[in-house]
């Protein structure tokens, strides 16, 4: 192939690095610009009494008062439980009650302050452990009355708001066959997406009623469709909803769907005719759009001598925060596929999503597989041991391979995660015991496999429009988003390949809801699969109409034209080529002087058709609800300071089985951004609450990600090719799962260095030093330095008990 | 996010026109000369003066010198400035490489050094090394000039021994009188930029002389002097630098906060105050790891 | 309100502010200049910085007001005459992905570059520290600016260097 499988230059890199690239909040709207200003709750759960904004209204420069009353709205992805401002209750800290709409944004500033609301406190729930008890507080006591999607099951008049329950095999005959049983309970806590582009949306609606919204967002159909549902109280269809979504600065799944948006999309239509911005602060991104989800997961696994494991019980509960519209369905993504890529007889999944007084949880990347297997992966090690078994080759024994049965009853697409296994071990020197050159310093090394599909809805739908221009360049318009990860310049590849035009000469839009084809969402690490397939399908129709006008010209038989060279060749006739600008506008000249043909149009469209979400909610069984599985794996050599804790990646590994790399230095991107993310997650990246259930570190000052300092000595990413068979050019996803298994691989390689075994994220060198010193850290940590909620696995072992 | 506040802003030509401003004006006034500390309060709303007086415009501020066998440090040099310097790398590289370790580039090309004791927030990093130097404030004010000792100026989280109307207008180090060489320690969550969980100055002295200050283990950068009383003429054995460490962590009070828990903290003293020892007495003999490294992340030859 | 004068990317530009207003919001909101984005608001992410007299610096954290007199460059200044070879570096490694960072980094970058024309990897680490970037790991990003310097390309801003860039 001459353009897929390239390392081909990112096509939007010239518009970054020259600081051309327009990002939303860099579009002027001129002087008519309104700004809207956010009060807030300062409570995690109270009832309204009472907002009073005459004062704040009297402001010079305030334009209007916005609250609950005027938009008495819910709104949500997969279930409508949010509201576009607190009405009647608020549900926690940072939650939007009311909006100063002002001509600049100092004004709006200080008249929010003048809005004064009157609270009446209420109890309030922010462990989960409180969340589950019987006569727990309910954070949504109406949860029976909302609306959700087919696949969610909440259990009315409990904070529980799904539970997604796989079963698969006999677990207790899995159990009893076991030579050995280890049980144990992990937990993982919050964290931050941190995207260097805080949310941004300006709204305007204008006087003949159409709103348009310029948002950076993933997901500009989605946020066109839930405004739509949204909002339709008030009249407004698809059809008057336009977004549009210039470059965005960084994603994560931060931006994926609804969160704040909604809040710009009313506003706007509270004062019609000007345009309405609103921009989180750096602390708002931290605590009102999503944060991944915290869980708390008890793993019963049984494995036989010889390291087969004959059964996995996996049970987690999720702080899903005060609306989980969209964080339900990474509780359901993990409910089927907890068993992590292996072979699993017997399998109970109960993945548990739960309410709590605390920020919206939502998608991260990783959607939930990041959290699970760091359970997973940690426990497969200590089990290893237990029998004696490498714990490479436990992982290597029980592999996932090509036509597995999967916990839900299908089977698995092509892999080769035994290769990845393999090379990983190899490129890490698995088994070699290396020595720190200080005395107060050891090395270990950690592995651990991983595995994630994309969590769609069966239908969920890409689309492509593809035009040429005078000179035969391609104009390619799709509703993917360019958050970073190449998407566009892939999607040229893709059409270079077919059409034989270099990337170069291909332009990506990106969306904007008139104009560009639909695409459900950039998520899931789905676009280059399920868009590429759109893009390839437009680019071989245009292809077709490109043969076709030289057919009916030339008189060729079509079968012998084809494209090579940005020229439409003939075999039967050598001498033939056509230049594409000589035709793809004005057509070809016949010899009777006139033109066939004309503008060369195509659109293209991919839907996993054989997907669905027609499970048994007892056990997942029937239904197909996963396309395909990107597996892989990783290891590390880590050095760790005795006295202080301190650890130094001396070198990480990630094997990726990508299908086909359409464009390998994009893929070396995602597993060194990916990696370099995770292990953040892993090392220092911690959040806190107050007992109150207050937000503390929403900065970067005490939320830290990664700097230029703080890389890994190497990263050697190793790219697999088994080919997807309904891919474009074979590829599938690959954007997410080069995180998933940094915090095990650091877990592990800790305990293979110094003994100790953390069953709790973050893996802080503050916590290392002290559990090496048989301080326990969540006896010291106390309260003034915030909650983490999750600390203490052994705090939630009861867990065990509440089977399904 | 705007700032909220309305006030005024005046750039005086002269310096003692800005103190007879500030004079004036008092508690509502507030001095301007990085501003990275004072622009992200304003913003937050943690403050909200009246009046800024800029004092960025006065030559005399400016810059590091060398004066009467002392560091010049005046009240507009940069951290940046610092590790520019000649003097300061030939004769202070102690303070050099605290310098270094403060914020990021971008963030030490803008904020002063006397900024930085004038926030005075516990975990300030000029506070240690400045401790340990024993320098001293040069304040001016309506009332004439004053000398702080170091000693005396830090009176309590964000709290300095300035009163209103006043300006300091200069930090001098006065150069040690023997051969010295040091070492500063930060203990940060990670290698990047991060306000320090812990930081130990050692300043060690031909004779077996040593002086010892902490910072964020206490509500001020303190000094250390029974663990300097124990190490004064002695080798740094095995068994002394154990027992220095342990005392080490008799003189601070550590609390539990968002960046660390006391326990930590305490147990961090120990290591780091071995450390630095170890290091600023091999940097005295000739030997140890360059300046600029940070011993509790990299190891030391 | 108060006008100041200063030189933005070679011009002289005079401008209405207010004391509380800062530098980046009047560098984007009234000046058009919108390569310094807004990213915390408090100076840790570097997402804004500009030179200022050929440093950089958080415009964040600047009162519009104290640059009267002054000269800034934004990223817009840099690559007017097309993009300096520390660019094309960039533009070769694929070195940014959402792009957001990039003026912050491109800036610190050249600012390293002008002062120390082959700096190593760790000097580039330390120079863009204080830029952070959530996408790319800043692996390739490092590697540009380290083979720039290689390259002896490195004298960014000057227009005659800038025709020699080796492509």
């Amino acid at each position: 192939m001459k353009f897929v499988g390239q390392s081909a230059t990112r096509i939007d890199e010239r518009e970054k690095v020259t600081g051309a690239a327009p990002y939303a909040d860099d579009l002027d709207f001129g002087p008519n610009l309104l700004h809207a200003e956010i009060v807030e709750s300062p409570h995690a759960h109270a009832i309204i009494k009472k907002i009073d904004v005459s004062r704040a209204r009297k402001v010079p420069g305030v334009v209007k008062v916005v609250t609950g009353k005027d938009f008495p709205y819910t709104f949500g992805l997969y279930m409508q439980d949010r509201f576009i401002f607190a009405r009647d209750r608020v549900r926690f800290v940072g939650e939007q009650v009311a909006a100063v709409i002002a001509r600049d944004p100092v004004t709006a500033k200080r008249a929010a302050r003048l809005v004064k609301v009157t609270y009446e406190p209420l109890p309030f729930v922010l462990d989960l452990k409180e969340a589950l008890k019987e006569d727990a507080l309910l954070v949504h006591p109406d949860l029976k009355n909302y609306g959700h999607c087919a696949w969610f099951f909440p259990v009315p008049d409990t904070n529980i708001a799904h539970w997604r329950k796989t079963r698969k095999g006999d677990i207790e005959a899995g159990f009893r066959e076991a030579d050995t049983v280890l049980e144990d309970t992990y937990t993982v806590p919050r964290y931050a997406h941190c995207a260097i582009e805080p949310h941004v949306i300006v709204g305007q609606c204008d006087l003949s009623g159409r709103l348009t919204l310029w948002s950076s967002s993933q997901s500009p159909h989605t946020q066109r469709h839930v405004f739509a549902a949204a909002l339709a109280p008030l009249g407004l269809k698809h059809q008057d909803i336009r977004v549009i979504t210039p470059y965005v600065g960084g994603g994560f799944g931060g931006k994926a769907g609804v969160s704040m948006e909604i809040i710009a999309a009313a506003l706007a239509l509270a004062v019609k005719g000007a345009p309405v911005k609103v921009r989180w602060t750096r602390e708002q991104e931290f605590y009102n759009t999503y944060q991944r989800q915290g869980v708390i997961a008890r793993i019963k696994m049984g494995v036989k001598k010889d390291g087969s494991i004959t059964a996995i019980e996996h049970t987690l509960h999720w702080d899903a925060g005060a609306y989980v519209e969209y964080g339900a369905n990474v509780v359901n993504a993990v409910g089927l596929s907890a068993t992590g890529p292996y072979r699993v007889p017997n399998v109970k999944i109960d993945s548990v999503c739960v309410y709590t007084n605390l920020p919206p949880g939502g998608p991260y990347r990783g959607f939930g597989y990041s959290e699970f297997m760091f359970g997973l992966e940690s426990h497969i090690n200590r089990i290893a041991k237990m029998i004696g078994l490498d714990p490479v080759e436990f992982r290597r024994r029980n592999a996932i391979r090509e036509g597995d049965t999967l916990p839900y009853g299908a089977h698995m697409n092509p892999c080769a995660l035994v290769d990845a296994i393999d090379k990983t071990a190899a490129e890490i020197e698995w088994g070699k015991k290396e020595e720190a050159a200080a005395p107060n310093k050891v090395i270990g090394k950690g592995f651990a496999c991983f595995w994630k599909a994309p969590a769609m809805p069966p239908n969920a739908a890409s689309a492509a429009f593809l035009k040429f221009s005078e000179d035969g360049s391609v104009n390619i318009s799709v509703s993917g988003m360019e958050i970073g990860q190449g998407y566009l310049t892939v999607m040229a590849q893709i059409a270079a390949e077919v059409l034989t035009v270099p990337p170069e000469k291909i332009r990506v839009e990106t969306p904007d809801t008139d104009r560009n084809a639909y695409e459900w969402q950039t998520v899931g690490s789905h676009v280059t699969w399920g868009c590429g397939n759109a893009v390839k399908a437009a680019a071989e129709e245009a292809r077709a109409k490109m043969i076709e006008v030289v057919h009916r010209v030339h008189g060729f038989a079509k079968e012998d034209l084809y494209l090579e060279d940005e020229r439409v060749k003939c075999r039967a006739k050598p001498d033939f080529a056509l230049a594409f600008k000589d035709f793809v506008i004005n057509g070809i000249q016949t010899p009777r002087g006139n033109f066939l043909g004309g503008p060369i149009l195509a659109s293209g469209m991919f839907m996993p058709e054989f997907t669905s979400a027609t499970g048994d909610p007892e056990t997942s069984q029937g239904g197909h609800p996963n396309v395909h599985y990107t597996v892989g794996a990783a290891g590390i050599v880590l050095e760790v300071d005795k006295e202080t804790g301190k650890m130094r990646v001396r070198k990480v590994v990630l094997a990726v089985d990508v299908g086909q790399a359409i464009n390998p230095d994009l893929v070396k991107g995602q597993v060194v951004g990916g990696m370099l993310q995770g292990l953040a997650t892993a090392l220092y990246e911690d959040i806190r609450y107050s007992p109150a259930g207050k937000l503390l570190n929403p900065n970067f000052t005490d939320y830290k990600i990664p700097t230029a300092l703080d890389l890994p000595d190497a990263i050697v990413p190793i790219i697999i090719e088994t080919p997807q068979p309904d891919g474009p050019f074979g590829a599938r996803g690959v954007g997410e799962h080069t995180m998933i298994p940094s915090a095990p691989i650091v877990a592990n390689a800790i305990e293979d260095a110094t003994g100790l075994r953390i069953k709790s994220l973050p893996l802080t060198a503050e916590k290392v030093a002290l559990e090496l010193r048989g301080i326990r850290y969540d006896d010291v940590k106390g309260e003034t330095m915030g909650l983490c909620f999750m600390g203490d696995p052994q705090k939630y072992a009861f867990f065990a008990k509440s089977k399904a | 996010m705007s700032i909220a506040c309305e006030f005024d802003y005046r750039k005086p030509k002269t310096l003692s026109k800005a103190i007879k401003l500030l004079a004036k004006r008092g508690r509502d006034a507030r001095v301007l000369a990085g501003g990275t500390d004072l622009v992200g309060w304003l913003r937050d709303s943690l403050v909200a003066p009246d009046l800024l007086v800029d004092i960025k415009g006065f030559e005399e501020l400016k810059g590091i010198g060398f004066k009467n066998r002392a560091l010049v440090l005046g009240a507009l040099a940069t951290f940046s400035d610092v590790l520019e310097s000649e003097l300061v790398a030939q004769h202070f590289p102690l303070l050099r490489e605290m310098a270094g370790m403060v914020a990021s580039n971008g963030v030490r090309n803008r904020a002063t050094v006397v900024g930085n004791i004038c926030s005075a927030v516990p975990c300030c990093d000029a506070g240690p090394v400045l401790q340990v130097y024993n320098a001293v404030v040069h304040v001016r004010g309506p009332n004439g000039k004053r000398r702080v000792p170091i000693g005396q100026w830090f009176l309590g989280p964000r709290k300095t021994a300035i009163r209103p109307g006043e300006i300091v207008t200069s930090v001098t180090v006065p150069l040690p009188a023997k051969k010295a060489a040091g070492c500063f320690v930060k203990l940060k969550r990670y290698r990047g930029e991060d306000l320090a969980q812990a930081s130990v100055a050692v300043l060690a002295f031909s004779g077996r002389e040593y002086r010892l200050a902490f910072g964020a283990v206490a509500p001020i950068a303190v000094r250390g002097p029974r663990t300097e009383a124990l190490l004064k003429g002695q080798k740094l054995s095995a068994g002394l630098l154990e027992e220095a460490g342990k005392l080490a962590v008799e003189e601070i009070v550590p609390i539990t906060d968002i960046r660390s828990t006391k326990e930590y903290r305490s147990l961090m003293v120990e290591v780091m105050v071995r450390r630095a020892l170890k290091t600023a007495a091999a940097r005295l003999a000739g030997r140890g790891p360059a300046y600029g490294i940070n011993v509790m992340e990299e190891d030391t030859p | 309100m108060k006008k100041i004068t200063f030189t933005l990317n070679g011009e002289s530009r005079t401008v209405a502010v207010a004391p509380h207003e800062v530098l980046l919001d009047v560098l984007r909101d009234k000046l058009g200049v919108k390569s310094p984005k807004v990213g915390c608001e408090r100076g840790d992410c570097g997402a804004c910085t500009i030179l200022l007299d050929g440093k950089p610096v958080r415009s964040c954290l600047i009162l519009a007001v104290e640059v009267e007199g002054q000269e800034i460059t934004t990223l817009e200044g840099v690559g007017r005459d097309g993009p300096t070879p520390l660019q094309e570096s960039f533009i070769r490694h694929n070195a940014f992905q959402c792009g957001f960072c990039a003026p912050g980094i491109v800036l610190a970058a050249t600012a390293l570059l002008e002062k120390n024309p082959k700096p190593t990897a760790h000097e580039v680490q330390e120079a863009i520290s204080g830029n952070l970037c959530r996408c790319t790991g800043y692996e390739a990003i490092i590697e540009s600016a380290v083979e720039a310097g290689r390259q002896g390309t490195a004298r960014a801003r000057k227009p005659a260097a800038r025709k020699s860039a080796n492509r």
